[in-house]
């Protein structure tokens, strides 16, 4: 808290400071084909609602949807549904709805109607103030992924990353930004002059936490969103860095750098108690928890070079293991949400560094993506996406892809975007 | 049933389950997160007289000192004996390619490289501040073999 002191903080207004542009690359090769009828209601709500709906969709990789201009919009009532003809249309699914509108309420109701079983498979209501239209249109999109796909939708989540823009005279600003999952609704969390790394959320998506140099020295700092509130999360003269929650939202896992080497603790939040992990001459940084919280992945260059281990912290005195042999320079990993496997960046032989992935029943690497400096994937948890950073020219931004095959881009508005984590469920 | 956060709505999200087969009732309402920004202003660092500025470069990936480097921290001996009162700052740096919180660490092995040095040398280690920036403050942009190795370095000050 001491640090706190010499700060001034300023509450900023809620300035949107431009948004991420989406743009759609490639397709899954076999995806559900879908017919959407345009939600009907006032004009202007109902093209925005169904345009965010569609992109929604679309980014998933995993749906094909009927060109909207070769349907009349037309009301549906259940008795009427012409099976046939949508089958004859190569539909496998039909989504119908309208949006009702009110002084201060929008309600969204949507049916989907499977067209093989020839049957109604959802009837839902989505409603929330007139100022909530896109987070209106996620819940809609994830209603009808969920049906369709079974599994939840992510277009509901939201997104954290660093915003990096240079000034002129080469000084920068470095913003930590939230916005959803499709880039818009772009908000300030922190703006410094010094750098920010290594933003993680808590697991009910009600903080973050992240690395901030404000003081001269990598420290990690937790803040809450609504609130603005934040503490630095150890009062030590040392380096802290690399936070990662434990998905009961009870422990901090850190790198601390006070034995002169990077280790890793974990961090008791509730009464700040520090347990260290690693002891190795080598550096161990990097942690993060498995989906039970009963394992940690680090990289350590214990070998040598930095390489990937997974702690069991059930068992005490446990001995690190390590996960990846291929290449001489795998870090940065996570678990996949099931926990079905890892992914992480791999340096290639040709010193290019990639996002790979390898799955626990798999003695092999799969290589993911093809850039040159591909950096800090995060999983969205449905475990269907992946967000990670870019570099096109000299340009950071923000690129993804879902494992069925679609890749998108997020080019930012100003400056550079790196650093993306993606949050968990929120709804 | 979920709480929503910070709902603008009193209502809390409610999910049907209809005991019908397979068709699925929903309604729900929508959640807005509240956001409250946060600007930090850093207090401009307290900056002491110059007396030992030097600059140690390394290898891709390494953290030992090269017999150049040795040559230029004979000189900040030197001047240190001469001056045992001063403190030096010892900030580590690496270049862009690899991991941030990687490259924070290494950044941190190369101060230490150079720490260790000065002390093995009679520097008292209460004399030195040893950090690292990691690849976040490069002293060269761009992306090729003269920017990296500009920026593989520990500055002392």
């Amino acid at each position: 808290m001491k640090n706190l002191a010499i700060l001034t903080l300023i509450f900023l207004p809620l300035v949107c400071f431009g948004e991420l542009f989406l743009e759609i690359t490639k397709g899954s090769e076999d995806p559900f084909k879908v017919a959407i009828i345009s939600f009907e209601g006032n004009s202007a709500v109902s093209k925005k609602l169904n345009k965010v709906i569609r992109n929604d969709l679309k980014r998933t990789g995993e749906f094909s949807l009927l060109d909207q201009s070769l349907l009349l919009p037309l009301i549906v009532e259940d008795d009427e549904i012409n099976y046939r003809d949508w089958n004859l249309l190569g539909m496998d699914y039909l989504v119908a709805g309208n949006i009702v509108q009110t002084n201060n309420s929008i309600d969204v109701n949507y049916e989907i109607y499977d067209i093989h079983k020839k049957k109604k498979i959802r009837s839902s209501k989505v409603f929330g103030l007139p100022n909530q239209l896109r987070q209106l249109a996620h819940y809609t999109s994830d209603g009808i992924y969920e049906s369709i796909a079974g599994i939840k939708g992510i277009a509901s989540t939201k997104l954290l990353y660093v915003n990096d823009v240079k000034s002129k005279n080469l000084n920068s600003r470095y913003r930590l930004m939230l916005a959803d999952s499709d880039g818009a609704n772009e908000q300030t969390l922190l703006s410094s002059s010094e750098p920010i790394i290594s933003p993680a959320w808590s697991p009910d998506g009600k903080k973050v936490a992240y690395v901030s140099f404000e003081t001269g020295m990598a420290k990690v700092y937790i803040q809450n969103i609504a609130t603005g509130k934040r503490d630095s999360v150890i009062s030590k003269n040392t380096q802290i860095s690399s936070p990662s929650w434990s998905p009961d939202g009870k422990y901090l896992s850190l790198t601390l750098y006070q034995d002169g080497n990077a280790e890793i603790y974990i961090l008791r939040l509730r009464d700040k108690v520090l347990t260290r992990m690693t002891n190795q001459f080598a550096i161990d940084t990097e942690s993060t928890w498995s989906p039970k919280g009963n394992k940690i992945l680090f990289t350590s260059g214990r070998s040598g070079s930095p390489q990937i281990y997974e702690l069991d912290l059930r068992r005490l005195n446990a001995k690190a293991k390590r996960l990846s042999f291929e290449g001489s320079y795998n870090a940065k990993a996570s678990y996949l949400p099931n926990e079905e496997g890892i992914i992480f960046v791999h340096r290639s032989s040709d010193g290019l560094f990639h996002i790979a992935m390898k799955y626990k029943k798999e003695n092999f690497i799969r290589i993911l993506t093809e850039a040159k400096m591909d950096e800090s994937p995060s999983v969205a948890p449905n475990g269907n996406m992946v967000i990670y950073g870019i570099t096109e020219g000299d340009q950071s931004m923000l690129a993804g892809f879902s494992l069925s095959g679609a890749s998108f881009k997020l080019p930012a508005s100003q400056g550079e975007v790196r650093e993306p984590a993606w949050s968990n469920f929120l709804r | 049933m979920k709480k929503s956060l910070n709902t603008v709505f009193a209502s809390t999200a409610l999910i049907i389950f209809t005991a019908c087969s397979s068709l699925q009732v929903t309604e729900e309402s929508v959640s807005n997160q509240a956001v409250a920004g946060v600007m930090v202003s850093p207090k401009s660092q307290a900056t002491q007289a110059v007396l030992a500025n030097a600059v140690i470069y390394f290898e891709y990936d390494k953290f030992t000192l090269t017999s150049k480097s040795i040559q230029a921290l004979k000189g900040v001996v030197t001047l240190m004996r001469k001056n045992p009162k001063i403190m030096l700052s010892l900030e580590g740096h690496a270049d862009e390619r690899g991991t941030r919180e990687y490259n924070l660490a290494l950044g941190q092995r190369r101060s230490e490289s150079v720490a260790n040095y000065l002390i093995a040398n009679g520097i008292k280690r209460n004399q030195l501040s040893v950090k690292s920036f990691g690849e976040e403050r490069p002293l060269s942009l761009g992306s090729n073999d003269s920017a990296w190795s500009k920026n593989r370095r520990v500055e002392i000050k």
